[in-house]
């Protein structure tokens, strides 16, 4: 691991700002500790010595008082200012990571679980990564060689006591560095594991109650607690041991110094002045770096969640077609011999599907459970590249392969009701609308037919109903029916429903059933998965997607 | 003190008081040998000024080495202590947590699962254990040394021992209470900002291939980017105490000097103080501050722990009030009494009204009804308030003869097994997600199982058979093979009564066989099986369908074919089976 990655200055921008300002401080910084050291070494030594009073050192005290105030200003632009670009480089890369993993698709997404919580929670890491560790390890480069310097130039042996320990201590650091960053992977791993398994526990609690199954998994809760201890204690001595050395070695040379220069000043090999200013500075020369080795921990989480991120954005993406999209009026889409392996399967689902969907066609997809149904769909709207096989446009401008089409064009044809759809953060009309505003009549006629009106009553604040993440305060069920009349909303030439079914009862269904033959009468080309065969009745054709097991040698 | 619910939380941990006492030591005496350092240090420098016998400094040579290695070697015993105590901590509030939940009231535990408290319980268990690493034990070290260390500088001279202890409360108690007003002020509007963020990226992950297709992903990131600079800006009021909190160290390690320079020269001049003194009087502050230099972080860390320890505490609390109930003494299941029996049942949640009314029902063995009406009408409710997990609003339910929300839950599961619509899919093995039902369940009992409800296919195609994981909520597993799963397990559970919520949702045209299976005992043969559902394919095979209406009153009930036609013809029972079988045929 870098102290300080590159590529972080490069894609957080914001960044790049603040390190030149801690930088800055960070030299005022190491110009006031020695002064302080070098001023009051200065009033205490002929005081000691009895060669003055107070009145003498009065001054020098004065500039004392100056240099303090100077010091706890810095500290305080440092605090000010630290989070800012803390808070604003996470809030790129956060924006860089969903944009990015939005573009690599959901299948992408469901393979890599750990992006929600990179882009909810790990991100923030970075605050500690920036308000701490960077600013001590910008320190440990002013402070610690200006302060030996001036060491330097009042007692050699003194300097050279700290010169040849000091070496040492980034070779301590890189092994701190080696071991924490097994720890950190390995704690990351054991807590999700453990965090998982007991939440899993704790979330299937009322299904084992009511098989009257809940005693018994609390020794399984002690046990992953107990397993989870002695893992990271484990790890934690390990990991302590090379601090404690790092520290052991910074006292020690203190220590050493402060023995020295009281040898050195019994033999009158040194005087007072010198013997103060080399003890203040001594410590200081070592505090950066200890304060580095210190917030490791916390800036380790930050470096790995940036590298995570960095993970996600190398993720190499398709390049997206340029061709424009044809009329989809007046467009075919031809699906060959399209074939996609399953994630974790040994299955093809589908393999080998072949469908023609021609302008204002009412096609039905049906098959068995897996057998690629809504797969098929994400294929056909390109939003997943199939194994095997292509989707061809056959328009009035001859057949072009969707991978060329440009995505936005395409897309801008197509109101897609996914089996789960998405109800934006925003009132119940925000959400149906989506940014086109529809006229009440229209809306109203929509809702009717879709029984979105009879949900709307239902909803204290009706229309303008607030809706929360994922669209709580709605069943399923309801948000499909939102989706729906949001699809006929919709100007959309092809309509994409996937299993629109699934939540709805008997009279529900009956929704679905008039609102596709709305569609049709619409013009609409319709392209429905169904599971129940109430919805094959409706559509011109039925074309059946089936999987096939992968034979493994 | 009872009422802060960091506190409580904290309490919840049980931790050791040696094991805290031990730490706490450590940590004094690793700092207090960094100030010792510092104190001898200085002392043996103005002394050699002096220019003494060198036997005179032998000692404090010794010492100053001693001090050395023993601040780092007592660090290390201090963190890896107080480690230990918080991870036992966490270990036994996860425990408790499970232990309450598991043993608190059934209702209250079903309303837990709709918020999103059980979502959070992972991280809140471990904030409240860092509240032990990174706020109590700091403070308690801080506070022992700094009171030590102004008594000592006290013993040279009164007044620097005062200046001293002012200057410490300035960095010890004034910083940590700017930092933690700071901290509050972030926190409050950070919260909204943060929920927001959540929001949004859960929404634009969920939903990326919708939201692409529908051109709403850049809207979305402006949504991201408008939160996003709201936390912005909370963390930036935050900000303004907390950097005064920050400024305050190094000012009070520089104030104790000048403090102790002011008043200590002087006294050296008028020969009150030892010049020799003098030094350790001004040098040793510079160390002293080393300890509350932490205290303002661990003032922030109480404060954020303590969100989640009222959400911990909230969880302990919500599962409360199973105690009201007096356990009846457990007697065998009477010969005579029917397997499930119920009288002018009314079903509802308890702070809601009655949502099923006047039910009466008598389950014998072998015998299947299926409940069937419109959605939300209170079926779920029914089904959990016969399996006793719900107390009936009025009337009653017998389960063999006693009421099985009095009894032992493990007693009334051996009466009565409940399978909900969102029953759990268990992060384990498709075996031990089987034996969930009952713990003895043999590989070929669960093969048999699986077999029975069509499963054998998809467990003949997993890479382990039954010892095959299934993901997190059974991910890598499909709606309908769920379904059947959910259904395996239950006709594995040992007790008489199977109560089954919409068993054949997301199945395709196999549903009707299993609900029919479910239903005419070749499935759970000799036993009394009770399905809610709001299908009607399949339900030719009941010994009785109950049709509730919308108001949740029995609307009608008989055979399949008496409500379809006869005398007691229920017209909305037929409206709906023909709406179903016109898309079947």
């Amino acid at each position: 691991m870098k102290p300080l990655d590159p590529r972080l200055l490069q894609r957080a921008t914001s960044a790049r700002r603040y390190v030149l300002l801690t930088a800055g401080l960070g030299g005022l910084t190491a110009a006031a500790v020695i002064l302080q050291a070098l001023l009051l070494a200065r009033v205490l030594s002929p005081v000691v010595l009895r060669t003055a009073d107070w009145a003498d050192v009065a001054p020098l005290v004065g500039w004392l008082a100056a240099v303090v105030a100077v010091r706890a200003g810095l500290v305080w632009a440092q605090e000010r200012f630290a989070h800012r670009s803390a808070t604003r480089a996470t809030a790129e890369l956060r924006e860089q990571v969903l944009a990015r993993a939005v573009t690599l698709g959901p299948r992408w997404i469901v393979a890599h679980p750990g992006v929600t919580t990179l882009a909810t929670r790990g991100l923030d890491a970075l605050e500690p990564y920036f308000v701490r560790y960077l600013p001590q390890l910008l320190l440990a480069a002013t402070v610690t060689p200006a302060a030996l310097v001036v060491v330097l130039t009042h007692d050699l042996i003194a300097a050279a006591t700290i010169a040849l320990t000091l070496p040492l201590i980034p070779v301590f650091m890189v092994l701190i560095g080696r071991m924490t960053q097994g720890y950190a992977d390995r704690r990351l791993a054991a807590m999700t594991r453990l965090g998982t398994q007991v939440l899993d526990l704790l979330a299937g609690l009322p299904t084992l109650r009511a098989l009257g199954r809940e005693r018994g998994p609390e020794r399984q809760v002690a046990e992953l607690g107990d397993a989870h201890r002695k893992a990271t204690m484990g790890t934690l001595r390990v990991a302590f041991l090379s601090g404690m050395t790092l520290e052991l070695l910074t006292t020690l040379s203190v220590a050493l110094v402060a023995v020295g220069v009281g040898f050195r000043l019994v033999f009158g090999d040194l005087d007072l002045v010198t013997g103060l200013a080399v003890l203040v500075l001594a410590p200081e020369v070592y505090l950066p770096l200890r304060q580095v080795g210190a917030h490791f921990h916390a800036s380790a989480d930050g470096v790995a969640a940036a590298e995570q991120a960095f993970a996600v954005l190398e993720e190499p993406v398709a390049e997206p077609g340029k061709a424009p999209a044809p009329d989809l009026t007046r467009t075919t889409v031809r699906l060959r011999d399209v074939t996609v392996a399953a994630p974790d399967r040994a299955h093809l689902a589908p393999a080998g599907l072949d469908l023609d969907l021609a302008p204002g066609e009412v096609v039905a997809l049906a098959g068995a459970n897996g057998a690629g149904k809504s797969t098929a769909v994400a294929v056909l709207l390109g939003l997943l590249a199939p194994d095997g096989g292509q989707v061809l446009l056959d328009g009035p401008d001859g057949p072009v392969p969707l991978a060329q089409v440009d995505p936005a064009g395409w897309w801008s044809q197509i109101a897609w009701v996914p089996q789960r759809p998405v109800i934006e953060p925003g009132t119940v009309r925000e959400a149906v609308e989506r940014g086109v505003p529809v006229e009440d009549r229209r809306l109203a006629a929509a809702a009717e037919l879709t029984g979105l009106d009879r949900v709307v009553d239902g909803l204290a604040g009706g229309w303008d109903q607030r809706l929360g993440q994922g669209g709580t305060g709605l069943s399923l069920g309801q948000r499909q029916r939102l989706a729906l009349t949001r699809a006929l909303l919709a100007p959309a030439p092809l309509v994409v429903l996937d299993e629109p079914t699934a939540h709805l009862d008997a009279g529900g269904e009956q929704v679905v059933l008039d609102a596709v033959r709305r569609l049709r009468d619409q013009g609409r080309t319709v392209l429905l998965v169904a599971h129940r065969t109430s919805l094959l009745e409706v559509a011109d054709r039925t074309v059946v997607v089936t999987a096939e097991a992968l034979v493994t040698p | 003190m009872s009422r802060d619910p960091l506190w409580r939380a904290v309490r919840l941990l049980d931790v050791d008081a040696r094991r805290v006492a031990g730490a706490v030591a450590a940590g004094v005496g690793g700092l207090g040998s960094a100030i010792a350092l510092a104190a001898v240090s200085a002392w043996l420098i103005a002394r050699a000024a002096q220019m003494p016998e060198v036997a005179v400094l032998n000692l404090a040579a010794v010492a100053v080495r001693l001090f050395g290695i023993s601040r780092g070697v007592l660090r290390y015993v201090e963190r890896l202590v107080s480690h230990d105590v918080a991870l036992r901590g966490m270990a036994t509030l996860r425990v408790r947590l499970y232990e309450r939940l598991a043993a608190g009231s059934p209702a209250g535990l079903l309303a837990l699962r709709r918020g999103d408290l059980l979502a959070r319980v992972g991280a809140d268990v471990d904030a409240v254990g860092d509240v032990v690493v990174r706020g109590l034990l700091p403070m308690a070290v801080a506070a022992v040394l700094g009171v030590g260390s102004a008594v000592a500088m006290g013993l040279f001279l009164p007044a620097a021992g005062l200046t001293l202890a002012a200057c410490l409360v300035l960095a010890g108690v004034v910083a940590p209470w700017l930092a933690r007003r700071g901290a509050r002020a972030t926190e409050r509007e950070a919260a909204a900002a943060r929920a927001d963020l959540a929001a949004v990226s859960q929404s634009l992950l969920d939903g990326a291939g919708e939201l692409r297709v529908a051109g709403r992903v850049e809207p979305m990131l402006a949504e991201l980017r408008a939160a996003d600079a709201r936390l912005a800006r909370a963390t930036d009021r935050g900000a303004v105490p907390a950097a005064v909190a920050a400024a305050l160290a190094p000012l009070a390690t520089g104030l104790a000097m000048l403090g102790a320079l002011l008043v200590a020269i002087p006294a050296t001049t008028s020969g009150v103080l030892d010049p020799v003194e003098l030094a350790v009087v001004v040098l040793t502050p510079l160390a002293v501050f080393e300890a509350s230099a932490v205290l303002p972080g661990a003032a922030v860390a109480l404060l954020r722990s303590r969100e989640a320890a009222r959400r911990v505490v909230e969880l302990v609390d919500g599962a409360q009030p199973a105690a009201a109930v007096s356990p009846v003494p457990v007697a065998e299941p009477g010969p005579d009494a029917p397997p499930l029996e119920a009288h002018h049942l009314a079903a509802g949640w308890p702070d809601g009204p009655a949502l099923v009314r006047g039910l009466d029902l008598e389950l014998t063995p072998g015998h299947s009804v299926a409940v069937v009406g419109p959605s939300g009408v209170g079926k779920t409710t029914l089904l959990l308030t016969l399996a006793g997990l719900l107390p009936p609003k009025s009337g009653e339910v017998l389960a063999g003869g006693e009421p099985p929300d009095r009894l032992e839950r493990a007693d009334a599961a051996a009466r009565v097994a409940l399978t909900t619509e969102d029953a759990h899919v268990f992060d384990t093995t498709v075996l031990e997600n089987l034996r969930v039902a009952r713990g003895d369940v043999t590989v070929q009992e669960a093969e048999d199982a699986c077999r029975a409800v069509g499963l054998d296919g998809w467990l003949e195609g997993l890479p382990e058979g039954l010892d095959t994981r299934i993901g997190a909520d059974g991910a890598a597993v499909s709606g309908g093979e769920r379904r059947r799963l959910l259904v395996a397990r239950a006709l594995l559970a040992p007790a008489p009564v199977l109560l089954l919520d919409e068993p054949t949702e997301h199945l395709d045209a196999g549903g009707r066989a299993l609900l029919t299976g479910l239903l005419d005992g070749s499935l759970a043969a000799g036993r009394a099986v009770l399905v809610v559902t709001h299908r009607l394919a399949g339900l030719e095979a009941a010994g009785e369908v109950i049709w509730l209406d919308r108001t949740g009153s029995v609307g009608a009930r008989g055979t399949h074919t008496e409500l379809l036609e006869g005398p007691r013809a229920v017209p909305a029972y037929r409206t709906a089976w023909q709406s179903e079988q016109q898309e079947i045929g």
